[in-house]
């Protein structure tokens, strides 16, 4: 008993040592510091948040507003005119396009060559015509396919504001001959029923992820280089002469890069909530045990990893491998399910894929323990595993 | 008295070696502050320290010299159990290294080559830190971290970081670092190395100091003359083995030489170590200029 509060004791002064060591190094603590920002950034406008469309209540958020496109209206005719009116009024007053009205197709050809504009929509010669004689009528679209991200979003859009318009069009023509047109146009309708009560965004999917692998990394790379660091700069041989356990020496490490990875993750999570609008549904207490198992789900991988890597810039190469599946194929970014079959298998057998799932359900769908159990299970089951062969390991690589 | 011996790496020497009836019972009355008994680490298969037999006689000096990559600090990392030997066993303190580990730790103080602090800590910080380490009372740890500092000189800049520090400096603290269980053995493993000649001197003396303070010192250097200044003995090792051990006056005489650094040369070659067997001669490379 005396020997375990030992070594709580002195593991508390390693990790009191390291991380006042963080606070003086202000070069890395401004770095430290501006990484959760950065990642928090790149993400967050890279997918920003994109609600649903939602035409019923005017709502057509986009996660690009604004793309400029040219409009080519070559039939001058009456219907035309309203189409054009409208598209230019739709699009503007959502934010969707900035629309510039061209006169030739050519010329719009060229300002897509030129990079200027994303997309060309024409109203063809003919097209009143068309409407006025009952027959469908054609507009053509062209769009900027040297960016195929944005080609689909102006598709898309585009395909959206001429389904309104359409359907404006035929409740005029429907209504004072067909009885009720809404009927007549979509016998079925949807109803979204949210399964929260906020707005389902992009982000609230990626933050508590985020999270989730910023403590994982910070405890996975940051005990094996703070390992590596100190045997290279000599410090390791100080600890190591000292009559302390090694485990004292591993639990310090573990809980001065904890504290970090859970700075790390609350500022993700604050400016998420700031920046981005993400909302906590769930136990704050829950999120943090999901991260601290996460945390000694793989920090016991990154001590065994690195304890054979003779310097730090090995110990780093490791790693590095190590993380760079581990972001793509835990669901972090882009959901397990979107893999293909043997990407998912390696994904569910890494602790992070649990460690976000469980987080994630905490976040967004104030989830239980009795949900996220099997979850926090695997996790358990994992950081046994791997902190019980970690121990050993360490002591052995630190004096073959 | 100690026994009187000029060779030791022809016969072990252990109290089980030298008093095999005794059982084991002399440990703790031994008269040697350190044995090995056929010690040997091989890495792969390279074999950096090859069966050495070494007793430290406890209060000396004790130089343990060789050229680069002879098996000095292998040796010396496993006296301090930082290194598992692959055979043969050691005893420091009268604790076994393999198998009582913990208590060997308590004992020695290590001043590796390289030094044990953290650039980002003000000296006292450092101090406080290691010696935190020990089983001491942070009152008396806090005393005998002023006592130490002032020893040294630097209690006007023992709030300072010592990543800020001249190389003397850093060296004094990483010296004092050593002292603060008050061990019985310390390893200095070349405690001067690109020392200015003052800090060299106020080195020297301090490990003369501790010496008269009756610690056991085991000292690493490649300078010759500090080696003849301060042992009472030196083993020289080479290929990971002892070549030689004998007090320095000793060696000097066996070898008809009045300078240790012949001695050496004598017993371990002269040609360069880890180096290409054709030496360009000066001569013509210089011409090219």
């Amino acid at each position: 008993m005396f020997s375990e509060l030992r070594t709580f004791s002195i593991a508390l002064k390693i990790a009191r040592r390291d991380l006042l060591d963080l606070w003086r190094a202000k070069m890395l603590l401004f770095a430290f510091l501006l990484m959760p920002l950065l990642l928090m950034a790149m993400f967050g406008y890279m997918f920003p948040t994109t609600p649903k469309a939602n035409l019923a209540i005017g709502s057509m958020p986009t996660a690009y507003p604004n793309i400029p496109l040219a409009l080519v209206q070559v039939d001058q005719g009456s219907v035309a005119n309203a189409v054009a009116y409208q598209f230019v009024d739709i699009a503007q007053a959502q934010q969707l396009f900035q629309v510039s009205e061209v006169t030739s197709y050519q010329a719009a050809r060229d300002s897509i060559v030129w990079g200027t504009i994303s997309g060309i929509v024409v109203i063809p010669d003919g097209f009143t015509a068309a409407i006025n004689a009952g027959m469908q009528a054609t507009v053509q679209v062209t769009v900027d396919e040297t960016n195929p991200q944005i080609a689909a979003v102006v598709q898309a859009e585009i395909a959206t504001i001429f389904g309104v318009i359409s359907s404006n069009i035929s409740t005029t023509i429907m209504k004072d001959t067909m009885g009720n047109p809404a009927f007549l146009l979509e016998p079925v309708s949807i109803d979204q029923v949210p399964l929260i009560s906020g707005p389902s965004t992009t982000f609230q999917f990626l933050a508590p992820g985020f999270m989730a692998l910023t403590v994982v990394f910070g405890a996975l790379s940051g005990v094996g280089f703070a390992v590596s660091r100190e045997r290279e700069q000599g410090t390791m041989d100080g600890l190591m002469v000292s009559p302390i356990t090694r485990r004292a020496i591993i639990f310090g490490k573990i809980l001065s890069q904890t504290v970090r990875g859970l700075i790390q993750a609350f500022l993700i999570l604050g400016l998420a909530m700031l920046l981005f609008g993400v909302r906590i549904y769930g136990s704050p207490l829950l999120m943090v045990l999901t991260m601290l198992l996460g945390v000694a789900s793989f920090v016991g991988v990154g001590i065994i990893l690195t304890a054979f890597a003779p310097e730090q810039e090995t110990a780093q190469m490791i790693v590095i491998l190590l993380q760079f599946p581990m972001m793509f194929l835990s669901g972090i970014i882009f959901p397990v399910t979107s893999l293909p079959g043997w990407m998912q298998w390696i994904g569910k057998a890494m602790p992070l894929y649990y460690a976000a799932d469980a987080l994630r359900k905490v976040v967004i769908l104030n989830a239980g323990l009795n949900v996220i159990g099997m979850d926090l299970m695997i996790l358990i089951a994992y950081a046994f595993i791997t902190l019980t062969a970690a121990v050993p390991v360490f002591e052995r690589a630190m004096t073959r | 008295m100690p026994m009187q011996r000029t060779e030791t790496h022809a016969v072990p020497l252990t109290t089980e070696t030298m008093f095999p009836e005794s059982g084991g019972a002399l440990h703790m009355v031994s008269d040697y502050a350190i044995e090995t008994h056929r010690l040997t680490k091989r890495f792969s298969s390279f074999t950096a320290v090859d069966h050495i037999d070494l007793a430290v006689r406890k209060g000396e000096i004790y130089g343990f010299l060789g050229p680069n990559g002879a098996g000095k600090s292998t040796t010396i990392r496993m006296l301090c159990t930082l290194l598992t030997p692959s055979s043969g066993s050691a005893k420091v303190a009268g604790y076994d290294i393999a198998r009582q580990a913990n208590e060997v730790r308590k004992k020695i103080g290590l001043v590796s080559e390289k030094l044990i602090m953290y650039p980002r800590l003000t000296a006292f910080e450092n101090l406080m830190f290691f010696g935190s380490l020990y089983e001491i009372n942070q009152d008396a740890l806090r005393k005998r971290t002023d006592e130490l500092l002032d020893m040294v000189q630097l209690t006007p800049f023992k709030d300072k970081l010592v990543g800020g520090y001249s190389s003397g400096m850093r060296q004094r603290v990483n010296v004092i670092r050593a002292l603060l269980h008050d061990p019985e053995i310390i390893f200095l493993d070349e405690p001067t190395t690109a020392l200015d000649p003052q800090s060299t001197r106020f080195v020297r003396d301090l490990v003369k100091e501790l010496k008269g303070m009756g610690h056991t010192i085991v000292l690493t250097t490649h300078i010759m003359e500090e080696a003849d200044e301060l042992s009472d003995r030196i083993s020289i090792i080479d290929h990971g083995k002892i070549i030689a051990t004998d007090t320095p006056q000793e060696l000097k005489n066996k070898y008809k030489s009045d300078n240790l650094l012949e001695v050496f040369l004598t017993l371990t070659g002269r040609e360069l170590r880890d180096s290409a067997s054709d030496r360009i001669p000066m001569r013509r490379v210089m011409g090219r200029m």
